[in-house]
């Protein structure tokens, strides 16, 4: 019995588990309200992180290029940048946030983007748009650092530092989701509300999930405001959901701004909600009302109809974001599953001392491999070649072949999900993400069950 | 000059030499836009990158080969998964991509050593393929890594291993287009010509420019195959590593996708002498021609109106069925660049649609000028289009329906405007004439979806139609259709299987006597 935290042995990545550090910052940018990005780098890095926002949300988000050809990268590209800030400025004139996000190309040739900042600070925004409200913020996220889990992390942190600033304390509490889907925000606006609790949510995606209406007007962008974005120096304490995405503008805010921050734990699962709702009323004096016991009653009840009789001693690999593996397999345990292999497809010197860790360590009575850097050969590989049985997998549709390939049910979740319809509607987290979850997980038994005729009689009689 | 200037671009006035609408008795030397130019950055162009423009659109269909990526892993991931090239060997090239997963160091210090450790791997955990890939992205481009010296290392350490190396970083160029060029000539100088292939017919072709997508080379093949020819190698879907190392043997080029793939086709000209054929397996009429162009050159004129004969009688009522439904229709095509010229004058004389408007986003003035050619007056055309263009396009123009990528077509839905993939597809092959059958099918099920007339619908001051409680695509195309039309019973609806592939993979072909055998 062990539970170990290797690192992949490869050097070499097959199927990678997640992209690069400036899909991060660019998933972070749309959530703002008049943001549109520049990914200071070549067109590729941009056009790709379009289309899978798109593909996972089924929506069109704009995000701009400085389209850096040969000439930038022999000679410097700056001059892009200028050229693009100006070409989005006049095209759209509602933008007000601009973040400078850069890549691997133009940290590599050095591009001072700070220094070009400044200078259109200096010149083109005071000389050809005196009158306009212009926030240019440069987020460097090399590609060959980290991964989109940090870009994302890093962007959030810098979009809080170039904002917050000190006015008059305020009774809100920041919420810093982490990577989630339209869906969770729901769910935890929803939980704040039964608590009377007013936040400042990083970011406010829930209009991600946009409309077609009969006047053809809608668009799908974050709704987070400057001013949310400035005031979350005045909230009385901040709560980052995520430790890996997030939890950098936490700690930020409790530095810089004396606003606490507690961080943690990734509300997956009904012990991880309690403990939310604890900090919440920990932070803010509320209480959590009747109306939330009724709630987490209805996930109980529901919960309580599967663990035992199906759910139990399933084994499960969950591959993605850090915090969501965690919280993924930490809910699983809950449900007496038993989430034997867990994938982190970056590497951070961080997951050695995370405690949610060290507790699997400590805690788990079966073989259990967290595997950090890794990806999903290491998954398919223990498959098909080291004899790893499994009977469900979580995690995103870029692993999709593995479990067709290896007629393994999956449940989609994470980023991205564009294999099945709707998925970020619903949350992951809270007392209805609980529900949903298990609810997802019995049925993709159920299903497999009937397809391999795999005692499917069972269901006669539930 | 016609030139058509967008409100949303009249600040970035070089924009406008870069859209035209085609005005009456206007021809190309009034009536071109201007194309591959460097794009305006910050327009949000919709342009991609050289490195995808070899690795993800080119290299990639090929189904036999580790496609490895020297460099940071976002470039590898994002290139995966977004494309329906498949493949009879159970699309090994869709499900599996590798990373050498450059890191901060490996910038510093160099990535040569872990790209040798990353092809020693990739090689051991996949034994039974033979055959890389490797291509170059901005990040190993400009520390300046010498990936051919280390592949020829490998080479020589791995006798049974052969390696292609593509120098393609995503700045290389204004758009994909740049790849596409250097990975053709990249293929020529390196592999052509390093196998002996064998020769099993009078007929040899290499079948270029064709990805295979949603079977589309496989359906062409099909009619190679029943034609007696050999189809030597394809360039490069569904195709094989070695086949296309054998390409200097052919007799023929048969080039479908002239924009990405004329570049081999002219340098297997000029080394080796083998004639380019452009052909186009689009279209009842364009088919047919290429089919018989492609016979010709043989001297089996026979075979192939045979082959017409016999899809043409099976098809051609069923297209007409669609035909007689989407008369008038406006469409805008919007692909990525050579399927506006291909598509352009064909979906108006088979199907009935009205183009209204043409845009590529990486194309030369070379397609534009076989796009607006073939396109009928009034229609605009746009180079690079960026997201405003489009939308202040599709205000303007009204189209029933666009033929465009998958996020523009998100653009495109929430103003009401249903979209068909032009890329990969929807419920494809679109070759052959059953497939131009299946895009016929799913044009008319994308405009006559009952869903776009309730969007139309607002419950807050619209009267609420309640006498209704359906409708069908029928009932919205047949209802202002003369009578003898909707009562046709010779036309009909599409009656194939939603997988027409699969069938052919398994398909036994007619032999035929060689010449030689024949003049004995």
């Amino acid at each position: 019995m062990s539970c170990e935290l290797k690192l992949k042995e490869r050097i070499g990545t097959i199927n990678p588990i997640f992209t690069c550090q400036p899909a991060g910052a660019q998933y972070a940018s749309i959530g703002i309200k008049d943001c549109i990005g520049i990914v200071h780098g070549g067109q590729g890095c941009v056009m790709f992180v379009r289309l899978l926002i798109s593909q996972h949300l089924k929506e069109s988000f704009e995000i701009a290029s400085s389209s850096v050809h040969e000439d930038g990268a022999v000679f410097g590209a700056l001059n892009r940048v200028e050229e693009a800030v100006d070409v989005l400025l006049m095209r759209y004139p509602h933008v007000k946030v601009i973040p400078i996000i850069t890549t691997c190309s133009t940290e590599v040739i050095g591009d001072d983007v700070d220094g070009v900042v400044t200078k259109l600070e200096e010149e083109l925004l005071q000389v050809k748009y005196p009158d306009r409200e212009v926030h240019l913020i440069p987020i460097h996220t090399p590609s060959f650092v980290g991964s989109m889990v940090s870009g994302y992390d890093v962007a959030v942190r810098d979009f809080v530092k170039y904002f917050a600033k000190k006015d008059k304390p305020s009774f809100k509490i920041n919420l810093i989701t982490g990577w989630v889907n339209p869906g969770d925000v729901t769910e935890l606006k929803s939980l704040l509300a039964a608590m009377e609790i007013e936040a400042n949510v990083l970011f406010e995606i829930e209009s991600f999930d946009s409309p077609l209406m009969p006047d053809k007007s809608a668009v799908s962008h974050g709704s987070t405001t400057i001013e949310d974005l400035i005031s979350t120096a005045d909230a009385q304490g901040t709560i980052a959901l995520n430790r890996y995405e997030g939890g950098k503008a936490a700690k930020f805010l409790e530095k810089r701004w004396d606003v606490p921050a507690i961080i943690g734990p990734t509300p997956i699962g009904i012990r991880n909600t309690d403990t939310f709702l604890q900090n919440l009323k920990t932070m803010t004096g509320k209480p959590i009302p009747d109306s939330l016991v009724r709630e987490r009653g209805i996930a109980i009840d529901a919960i309580t109809d599967l663990t035992h009789m199906f759910l139990a001693d399933k084994k499960v690999a969950i591959f993605g974001n850090p915090d969501l593996v965690i919280g993924l397999a930490e809910f699983c345990l809950d449900l007496e599953m038993k989430p034997v292999l867990l994938l982190l497809g970056d590497e951070n010197a961080e997951y050695e001392n995370d405690p949610r860790i060290k507790a699997l360590q400590e805690g788990v009575d079966f073989d259990m491999e967290i595997i950090a850097n890794a990806d999903l050969w290491e998954l398919e590989d223990r498959i098909k070649n080291k004899g790893l049985e499994l009977d469900l997998i979580l995690g995103h549709s870029k692993g999709r072949f593995v479990a067709i390939d290896n007629m393994i049910p999956m449940v989609r979740v994470g980023f991205p999900t564009y294999d099945r319809a709707g998925l970020y509607r619903y949350p992951v987290v809270g007392y209805k993400g609980a529900t949903w979850l298990a609810e997802q997980m019995a049925n993709a038994l159920f299903t497999d069950m009937e397809y391999k005729k795999n005692k499917e009689w069972i269901l006669n009689v539930w | 000059m016609p030139y058509h200037e967008f409100e949303c671009s009249k600040c970035i006035p070089e924009r406008k030499q870069h859209a035209v609408v085609k005005a009456p008795g206007e021809d190309l030397t009034s009536c071109l836009p201007k194309g591959y130019l460097n794009t305006i950055p910050g327009s949000i162009s919709e342009r991609g990158c050289a490195y995808c423009g070899a690795k993800h659109v080119i290299g990639t269909p090929m189904k036999d080969v580790i496609h490895l990526s020297h460099g940071p892993i976002g470039c590898t991931y994002d290139t995966w998964q977004t494309k329906r090239y498949i493949s009879d060997n159970g699309n090994f090239q869709l499900k599996y991509t590798f990373a050498s997963d450059v890191r901060e160091k490996h910038i510093v210090f160099g990535a040569e050593k872990l790209l040798k450790q990353n092809i020693l791997e990739a090689f051991a955990q996949f034994p039974e393929i033979k055959r890389m890939t490797i291509y170059q992205t901005c990040a190993t481009a400009l520390i300046g890594d010498d990936i051919n010296a280390i592949a020829e290392e490998v080479m020589e350490e791995l006798p049974d291993v052969d390696i292609f190396i593509c120098n393609s970083p995503g700045f290389a160029g204004p758009s994909q287009s740049g790849g596409h060029h250097k990975i053709n000539i990249a293929w020529i100088n390196q592999k052509v010509g390093t196998v002996e292939p064998e020769i099993t017919s009078d007929y040899v072709i290499n079948y270029v420019g064709e990805y295979n997508i949603q079977g589309d080379q496989e359906v062409m093949q099909d009619f190679f195959k029943r034609m007696g020819i050999q189809v030597l190698s394809t360039f490069t879907g569904n195709g094989r590593y070695d086949d296309l190392r054998g390409m200097h043997k052919a007799h023929l080029n048969v080039l479908e996708c002239a924009r990405s793939a004329e570049y081999i086709c002219n340098e297997l000209r000029v080394r080796y002498g083998i004639p380019r054929l452009d052909i186009d397996g689009f279209g009842f009429e364009p088919l047919s021609q290429s089919l018989r162009k492609v016979a010709m050159f043989f001297g089996i004129e026979e075979r192939a109106e045979a082959i017409i004969a016999e899809e043409t009688a099976r098809w051609k009522p069923e297209l007409d069925w669609y035909k007689e439904r989407l008369k008038g229709k406006k469409v805008c095509l919007w692909p990525g660049g050579s399927k506006l010229w291909h598509w352009a004058h064909v979906i108006e004389a088979e199907m009935g649609v009205k183009v209204v408007s043409v845009y590529t986003k990486f194309g030369h003035q070379g397609d534009m000028e076989k796009g607006v050619a073939r396109c009928s007056e009034d229609t605009l055309a746009i180079d690079d289009p960026n997201e405003l263009e489009g939308l202040e396009a599709l205000e303007m123009l009204k189209p029933d329906i666009i033929f465009t990528g998958k996020r523009p077509g998100e653009v495109a839905k929430k103003v009401g405007v249903p979209y068909l993939n032009a890329h990969a597809y929807h419920n494809g092959p679109y070759k052959g004439y059953e497939g131009w059958v299946r895009f016929a099918r799913d044009i008319y099920n994308a405009i006559y979806s009952p869903i776009h007339q309730l969007a139309e619908l607002d419950i807050s001051r619209d009267p609420i139609p309640t006498d209704k409680g359906f409708a069908t695509q029928r009932m919205l195309s047949d209802a202002s259709l003369p009578e003898d039309i909707r009562t046709s019973t010779t036309l009909r609806q599409y009656s194939g299987a939603y997988d027409t592939i699969s069938p052919l993979r398994d398909k036994t072909y007619p032999t035929f006597d060689s010449r030689s055998a024949a003049a004995e």
